[in-house]
């Protein structure tokens, strides 16, 4: 028996150097599916990063660098032609050739997650096994931001039916179904185990097609530890070796750490706050929004509770996006706040309500909190009630409250897509404004982005886009408050820095242990 | 006059003379009951006076570091509030809401208790049905439930005037079956005993036997459980607080500061989870101290001497 | 005892039925599920095109009567949104981590709290009498994720001892997942089975001492005393056996409440069991998850207070449980 445990554990042993590096990682969560398609989340785009490829993808200086498509070159305003890798293989074994970018573009479409990022994309064109024109109904700037969203999937492995007698590449999001449970793409990591909610691990592909990746790890093992001060202990105990995100309130003691490599970078998720001018008549008055706006120390904000993890805002995209206008100066100016009630006729101030949710961003309750006291310097008296994120969005749908925050990040990593949401003038038939609860609205700014989204000249575009961010800025439409930024910790030796990056999609298959 | 007399030379009074511990329990529980009712005159601050809150004085520490304010004794807290002032109103909150809903559940418990094992039969099977039903929807549950009610009464603004009712509220109701099931299983065991046939025969009203007779006689594990009880609710809140549905962080219990300062155990800023998390402490410890003297002398079966 | 235990299944089955209809009637409260399992990019007709699948717009009763003729007939408690998998499947897949968690503590509580509460009875001027009392008074006093993280910073962060999370390895016994049998799982035991026993050992203790010391003073402990019996069996047979009563009941509600609402231990270690099973299902509004598990929770409780309820009948015999003949 003792001999027979030997032999086991030495042949464990043997197992795992001859496999390489193995990283433990702690996230907030773990992927909710292992269907890519079943919704679009951070996560799930996370998890798609290692298992399956993108045509393009982001680079950290928001570039595009080519995947699985080596080149691509647009041939009118609605064709872009993709020229594609030969001699990628699939997890399955099977080749890869245009026919999966067609299929799985096609269920991209059938997708409910996804659907709405590619309404304007026509049926593709292979022009053979190696060539596809992605083709969009009418002029579109964005193919390329949309390219990195086509992660294709093994046509092959996924059509039929499986032994349930289901449908291989049904979308199923609340019970069983093929695709939720197996994979099979190009990525460099294959999911070998998972518990969903527990663990997953990853183990490298050992015919991934990126031979020049110098990424070393063989095996990840990734557990989601929610509670913030418990994933930072993880890592500084040793139980894991690479943890995300790092909590602002913890950066310090980390940093100063020196056995932890700490990265931050600025993200794209703006914080904002919005006012209901129907349900609150006093925030119609431009110069009320204004005095709001002065009142708010949003520097403060980012410096004292963000402990610097934030970069303060003053418009909805960050800089490196196409309408970032870098002009824009701060607005906090208490005196001006005042003088500016005044002048409204509300020197005695007023009092209003609000609502933030207390776990979706990060201290998104705190900053509440602080904005109730700031605000109460200019005589508004808030009243705030914050409630977990499952319970606020119905809430905030029902603009119960006069100030409702929300935070915002582009899916297309495009300045058009902040304003589409939350400060168009909301209508129902066309979807634009959905989380428009501020009822901000001004044709001359729908108009610039209805433009904006039609326009392929690059320059032009550009104009239309920091046009948009000066009226709203102008208008004083919201408050915005910062960009989050991101934040990653790992263990000396783990190289974190190239793979990171400001979409929060760590590059795995890349990272190189020591 | 005459009660004054009775009082001095009751044993109670003997006993807590000649008990230092209970002595000084008293006192300390008395100071900081006296400094949290008195909190709006003693405090240096007022931490409900949103107006006085500066963001950039977050996170300054107590005096006696480096970098401290002197205007902030104990340092301050994440938004910049004083800690010694928001303990003091922390502390009001939390004593009000431990002791109010404790008593709440005592009362709910006790009667249905006493019901319970006194009756038997069908209504003693269906209210110990109910304590299970209870007992299955946890505090959260409950409070998740009440407070969808509430906002549709009274809206969101309301919340912040109304919470502490509206939680004592929540965790009385929440917790009752513990002590439902405790006095019943008391009752059970002395209904059969002489005393108690003995009441019947002479035809005592079953009213006057249960609460004369047999309550007495179940004292003594209740009053365990209330002091725990006592604890209990005021960390329920806080936890309550976290899921956004116990105090309006606006205005924190001592329970919900500690929760908060749970972020930062390893930043640094100790002061905002190490303070109010002694102050509960001590707090409950001398609630306990005295509550073991009050159930040594209050029990009826325990021969003094 | 055949029809006491019939009457208490009938019961059951009414408690589970009055638990499900709250819970459907509750569920609407914690929050919209489609929410949690869409992108927020989502457009509002989507939405609504997907609650109409799951059936969420139907009117109450409907959605009622289709959960009770699943739950008779099939045994179907619902699907978990999140884990896309029935949800008593999830539930049982997880009731083994807070089941050993829960056993581990007991036993701890068990051997230490008798013993120490006996002790601060029989003496109770004793300095070790008040250091115990005392002891445990600071336990109840401090809030759990306090110990726990204190735990975490010693014995993980500065001694790097034990496993700051998770269950740690653990083998498949006919189908229980079981962390009880390997060095690892046990090690990844020590920290949440300490800090729970932390909190719920003060109870025990006063409770016992308490009743104790009520037995100490009967006539019939006296009476054997006059007897010349030894102290030991007068302690142990005479006195302890009389103070079980409310210990039973007081621990019989705790056990019920530890293995469905061990949510703050189970969340600061990360332990994948029931109480954290809970949170999660009410923080993504995993609305039908939840009312199983309220379901499942429910019956537990009349299951362990229909256990303790017999067991009177056998500590103490002049309690006849109702409906025993």
């Amino acid at each position: 028996m003792k001999k027979l445990l030997f032999l086991v554990l030495t042949l464990a042993l043997l197992a795992t150097t001859a496999q390489g590096k193995t990283l433990k990682m702690a996230l907030d969560a773990d992927p909710e599916s292992m269907d890519p398609l079943v919704q679009l989340s951070g996560g799930m785009l996370q998890y798609s990063h290692l298992v399956f490829d993108p045509l393009i993808r982001w680079t950290k200086d928001m570039k595009f660098e080519p995947r699985l498509a080596t080149k691509w070159e647009r041939l009118d305003e609605l064709t872009v032609r993709f020229y594609l890798r030969p001699d990628v293989k699939f997890h399955s074994g099977n080749p890869f050739t245009a026919n999966d970018v067609a299929w799985t573009l096609e269920r991209l479409k059938k997708s409910e997650d996804f659907k709405g990022l590619f309404t304007a994309f026509a049926n593709p064109k292979i022009i053979d096994d190696y060539t596809i024109d992605i083709v969009t109904t009418e002029p579109y700037p964005l193919v390329e931001n949309i390219a990195t969203y086509i992660f294709p999937m093994d046509a092959k492995f996924y059509t039929g039916t499986d032994d349930k007698g289901q449908s291989k590449d049904a979308i199923v999001k609340t019970e069983y179904s093929f695709a939720n449970e197996n994979e099979s793409g190009t990525g460099p990591y294959m999911v070998t185990h998972r518990e969903h909610g527990v663990k997953i691990v990853y183990t490298r592909f050992a015919d991934y097609w990126d031979k020049d990746s110098k990424g070393n790890i063989k095996e990840i093992i990734l557990t989601p530890i929610k509670e913030n001060a418990t994933r930072t202990a993880a890592l500084l105990s040793g139980d894991v070796d690479f943890i995300a995100p790092v909590p602002p309130q913890d950066l310090d003691r980390l940093a100063k750490h020196q056995d932890i490599n700490l990265q931050t970078m600025p993200g794209s998720r703006v914080i904002t706050l919005q006012m209901n001018q129907k349900r609150k008549p006093e925030f119609a008055d431009l110069r009320v929004r204004q005095a709001i706006i002065a009142a708010i120390d949003n520097a403060g904000i980012a410096a004292k509770i963000m402990k610097g993890d934030a970069t303060p805002a003053q418009q909805q995209g960050p800089e490196g996006f196409d309408g970032y206008v870098a002009d824009l100066a701060p607005r906090y100016n208490l005196e001006k706040a005042q003088a500016l009630m005044k002048e409204a006729g509300f020197e005695k101030g007023f009092d209003a309500t609000m609502i933030a949710p207390n776990n979706r961003y990060v201290n998104d309750d705190k900053i509440a909190e602080a904005v109730v006291s700031m605000l109460s310097k200019i005589g508004i008296k808030v009243s705030l009630k914050t409630m977990p994120k499952a319970q606020y969005w119905d809430e905030f749908d029902a603009q119960v409250a006069d100030i409702q925050m929300v935070g915002w990040h582009s899916d297309t990593e495009d300045s058009a897509n902040f304003s589409e949401y939350l400060i168009m003038c909301p209508d129902k038939e066309t979807g634009k404004g959905q989380y428009n609860s501020g009822n901000y609205c001004n044709p001359k700014l729908d108009e610039l982005i209805n433009q904006a989204n039609v326009e392929t000249d690059r320059t032009k575009r550009t104009a239309m886009l920091q046009e948009v961010e000066r009226i709203a800025y102008n208008d004083a439409a919201f408050v915005p408050l910062h960009w989050q930024n991101l934040s990653w910790a790992a263990k000396k030796g783990i190289d974190i820095e190239p793979i990171v990056n400001i979409m929060d999609f760590p590059y795995l298959g890349d990272l190189v242990m020591e | 006059m005459r009660l004054w007399k009775k009082f001095k030379n009751s044993y109670a009074l003997y006993s807590f003379l000649r008990d230092p511990v209970a002595m000084g329990s008293f006192i300390i529980l008395s100071v900081l009951a006296l400094s949290a009712f008195g909190a709006p005159i003693i405090a240096p601050h007022n931490p409900y006076d949103t107006t006085t809150i500066n963001i950039m004085d977050a996170e300054l520490p107590p005096v006696w570091q480096e970098d401290a304010d002197p205007s902030f004794l104990l340092g301050t807290d994440a938004q910049g509030r004083d800690m010694l002032s928001t303990m003091l109103y922390g502390m009001r909150v939390s004593l009000v809401i431990g002791i109010g809903a404790t008593m709440l559940q005592a009362i709910i418990g006790i009667i249905l208790g006493l019901i319970s094992g006194y009756r038997g039969g069908k209504i003693d099977s269906f209210l110990m049905r109910m304590a299970d039903v209870q007992l299955s929807f946890s505090t959260l549950m409950v409070a998740i439930f009440l407070s969808a009610i509430f906002q549709a009464l009274f809206g969101v603004a309301a919340f912040e005037r109304l919470a502490i009712p509206f939680l004592v509220l929540v965790i009385g109701i929440a917790e009752w079956p513990q002590y439902a099931r405790t006095v019943r299983a008391s009752v059970l065991a002395e209904k059969k005993k002489e005393y108690v046939e003995a009441a019947r025969v002479i035809g005592l009203p079953s009213r006057r036997i249960m609460w004369r007779h047999i309550l007495p006689n179940t004292l003594s594990p209740i009053l365990v459980l209330s002091t725990v009880q006592v604890a209990h609710a005021i960390l329920s809140e806080a936890a309550l607080s976290f899921l956004g549905l116990g105090m309006p962080i606006t205005k924190p219990s001592l329970g919900s500061l500690i929760n908060s300062g749970f972020d930062y155990i390893f930043s640094g800023s100790w002061w905002i989870t190490l303070f109010p998390g002694f102050l509960l402490v001590l707090l409950i410890l001398v609630i306990n101290l005295l509550g073991d003297f009050v159930q040594d002398v209050l029990n009826p079966k325990l021969y003094k001497g | 005892m055949f029809a006491f235990i019939v009457r208490r299944v009938i019961q059951a089955i009414i408690v589970m039925l009055i638990i499900s209809f709250l819970g459907f009637a509750l569920k609407q409260n914690v929050g919209d599920p489609v929410r949690e399992i869409t992108g927020i990019s989502v457009s509002v007709a989507e939405r609504e095109a997907i609650r109409d699948k799951l059936g969420l717009n139907d009117p109450f009763f409907t959605q009622y009567f289709r959960f009770l003729k699943g739950a008779v007939l099939e045994g179907n408690l619902g699907q978990s949104f999140f884990y896309k998998k029935p949800a008593l499947e999830v539930i049982l897949k997880k009731a083994p981590a807070t089941l050993e968690l829960v056993f581990v503590c007991s036993i701890f509580i068990v051997l230490l709290s008798i013993p120490m509460g006996m002790y601060s009875a029989i003496y109770p001027k004793r300095i070790l009498s008040r250091i115990i009392m005392g002891l445990s008074t600071l336990g109840v006093s401090i809030p759990i994720f306090l110990i726990a993280i204190v735990f975490i910073y010693i014995f993980s962060i500065q001694l790097n001892w034990l496993p700051s999370y998770g269950r740690g390895e653990t083998v498949t016994i006919w189908g229980w997942e079981s962390g009880l049998f390997t060095i690892d799982g046990l090690k990844h035991l020590i920290l949440p089975a300490t800090a729970l026993t932390a909190l719920m050992l003060p109870l025990f203790v006063r409770l016992i001492r308490s009743e104790m010391m009520e037995a100490l003073q009967t006539e019939y402990v006296k009476f054997a005393w006059a007897k010349g019996l030894s102290p030991m069996r007068i302690w142990v047979v005479h006195a302890f056996k009389n103070t079980l009563l409310p210990v039973i009941t007081v621990g019989g509600v705790q056990i019920g409440t530890l293995i469905a609402f061990t949510i703050l231990t189970e969340t600061v270690f990360q332990w994948g069991g029931l109480g954290f099973l809970f949170l999660e299902a009410v923080e993504r509004a995993d609305t039908s998850l939840l009312v199983a598990y309220l379901i499942f929770v429910g019956i537990i409780f009349v299951v362990v207070n229909t256990v303790v309820d017999i067991i009177y009948g056998l500590v103490n015999p002049m309690v006849r449980v109702t409906g025993r003949k």
